[in-house]
């Protein structure tokens, strides 16, 4: 009954409840909007780089005089429990000549099974026998085409792919590189291995590797450095969370505008009335059951008005994600969903909050002085 | 038994500029079943003191005891409860909540005491059916003339069985015929059903109801008569 009585009052303003409804459906849905946004932006990102996340690279310690790492090292880590692969990678800088242009270029030495694991060839196809492979931005710089010529380090290769844009990698970066096999390499340069990439089993084996490794190789002198790729992950995950809760904080500034409009609203309401409490109060009702009947007001705008907005905030964020990231995959995942309730809660709250002073109030208002009020 | 009894009851209503003694040391008491008139000019204190009895108010000084509890010892659930279980109001202007029918007016007191749905709709049916308006029980107030809601009102009084039914002016607003409708059903109240009734009003033609006239002026009572 006391749910009629609160349904029925805000029917008898109609335009009132409808306009607090509004409020809080704006507010609630900016709220989830901007949260599905913010996680989807997120997920994006994080999803770019979870293919590299269970790597870690392990480097020579320049600082105790480690330049390169030893054989024998990367063949131990390469036989460690919970390693997947291991691909040692020899660098240097090296002179390099076309037809058109010379210059500096690094020079990575890789097996060709791990260059085709690793990258996508954009012309030609990878093959490293007397030949190399080249980085997209180098060979726009240096106009190289597949099956030209190059001289690296005054020795003369052929062309046999020209890679991918890679991107950003936290790894080996090729695109303004070159690639070539390592028995090639050593002919051109007389450098160590100056990283190994390992990639442990998966995301959760990263820990025991990175200690594996440090325990295993490092146990007399800090022989290697091991960085791994998860920290980035963490710290991706860590900064948009952190983002997001600013821009949720920016869209929470709506919510409590509408908060304001419900304690306005059901001030107006209290006022209006009073006489009507006045006559409850005569004939039996507890100041608890006043605030009661108002908080339940306050509680039925709320669920309206944020039930609706969290609907809308769905296809706020796939709009939003559809213009901005290009795809709205990542509203449905249940991470970015679980912003859509904690939108509903927020506009629950806000609206019962807001709710909370005109309902004790009405509550504090005595029998006889609302009997009189006209 | 004295239902209601009041001693060297003051009521002052004082601003920064005057100060009206509403009632100047009233002292009466009411017995079970009786049926009471209170009558005076206006500003003579009648309603204060109905609204003294009723609980809805506390005097300046003096004691108010309903039952033979005293009001000044209750805190306010414990005021809520003797006004809803006790007390019975009929008001000059009705006083129903507008956004409920006549039925669901009735069932309110009777909500507020914690009664299943099936218990006080049929109390309420039955009550409006005794008050002959079975057919508009699902009428909002502004649906009905000002006799019908007076009954409304009546029925809403008599939800609860309240031992003491406290009537202010409950024919000021209606014509005659209406008035004496509301008048038969009151007085049906205290005659076959015991109830105690205190009726205010500045209609001397209500006299005729009760067993004892007061009459109030200035806060203080002029004189009591006992009708025949």
């Amino acid at each position: 009954m006391f749910l009629e009585l609160a349904k029925r009052n805000l029917q008898r303003a109609k335009v009132r409840s409808l306009l607090a409804v509004i409020g809080i459906l704006i507010g609630v849905m900016a709220v989830s909007a901007i949260g599905i946004f913010g996680e989807s932006l997120k997920a994006a990102v994080v999803q770019n780089f979870e293919d590299v996340a269970n790597e870690l690279i392990v480097s020579p310690n320049f600082q105790e005089g480690y330049k390169y790492l030893e054989e024998k090292d990367i063949n131990r880590i390469k036989k460690l429990p919970n390693v997947a692969e291991a691909i040692a990678i020899k660098s240097d800088s090296l002179l390099i000549e076309t037809k058109k242009k010379k210059s500096y270029a690094v020079v990575y030495a890789m097996d060709e099974k791990d260059v085709e694991e690793m990258f996508e060839a954009e012309k030609g196809s990878i093959r490293l026998k007397s030949s190399c492979v080249v980085g997209k931005r180098l060979a726009e710089f240096a106009e190289i085409r597949v099956n030209s010529k190059i001289t690296i380090g005054g020795r003369e290769f052929r062309v046999a792919a020209i890679l991918e844009d890679t991107g950003a990698r936290f790894d080996i970066n090729p695109n303004s590189a070159i690639i070539l096999s390592p028995e090639d390499f050593e002919k051109v340069s007389d450098v160590g291995y100056t990283m190994l990439i390992v990639k442990a089993e998966s995301l959760e084996k990263v820990d025991d590797v990175k200690n594996e490794i440090e325990e295993k190789i490092n146990i007399r002198d800090e022989k290697v450095v091991v960085f791994d790729l998860k920290i980035i992950l963490e710290r991706i995950d860590e900064a948009f969370s952190q983002i997001n809760v600013f821009l949720m904080a920016i869209a929470s500034v709506s919510l409590l505008v509408a908060g304001v409009s419900i304690l306005n609203i059901m001030l107006m309401s209290t006022i209006e009335r009073t006489k009507e409490i006045g006559i409850m109060r005569a004939i039996g009702a507890y100041r608890s059951t006043i605030l009661k009947i108002f908080l339940m007001e306050a509680l039925i705008l709320g669920l309206i008005g944020s039930g609706i907005g969290s609907v809308l905030s769905v296809v706020g964020g796939y709009l939003i994600d559809l213009a901005i990231l290009q795809d709205a995959s990542y509203v449905f995942q249940l991470s970015t969903l679980l912003y859509i309730a904690l939108g509903f809660c927020i506009g629950v709250f806000v609206s019962v909050v807001s709710g909370l002073y005109p309902a004790w109030k009405a509550s504090r208002l005595e029998p006889i002085e609302a009997l009189r009020y006209e | 038994m004295k239902v209601v009894e009041l001693i060297d009851v003051y009521k002052i209503y004082s601003t920064e500029y005057y100060e009206v003694r509403a009632l100047d040391g009233v002292s009466m008491d009411v017995e079970d079943g009786e049926f009471v008139v209170i009558m005076g000019p206006s500003g003579s204190g009648k309603s204060t003191l109905l609204n003294l009895i009723g609980c809805l108010d506390k005097p300046s000084e003096g004691e108010v005891l309903i039952n033979g509890v005293e009001t000044s010892n209750l805190n306010d659930n414990q005021l809520t409860e003797l006004r809803r279980d006790t007390i019975g109001f009929i008001f000059q202007t009705y006083n129903l909540i507008p956004t409920l029918t006549a039925l669901e007016n009735v069932e309110l007191p009777m909500i507020f005491k914690g009664l299943g749905r099936e218990e006080r709709e049929g109390r309420a049916k039955e009550l409006l059916r005794s008050v002959g308006l079975e057919k508009e029980m699902n009428r909002k107030p502004n649906e009905m003339s000002g006799g019908q809601q007076q009954r409304v009102a009546i029925a809403r009084a008599l939800a609860n069985n309240p031992k003491i039914l406290l009537c202010d002016e409950p024919t000021g607003n209606l014509d005659t015929k209406s008035g004496e409708q509301v008048m038969e059903i009151i007085r049906h109240q205290n005659e076959e059903l015991g109830v105690t009734v205190i009726l205010v009003t500045h209609d001397p033609s209500l006299a005729k109801y009760g067993d004892r006239v007061i009459r109030l002026r200035d806060g203080k009572i002029e004189s009591v008569e006992h009708v025949s």
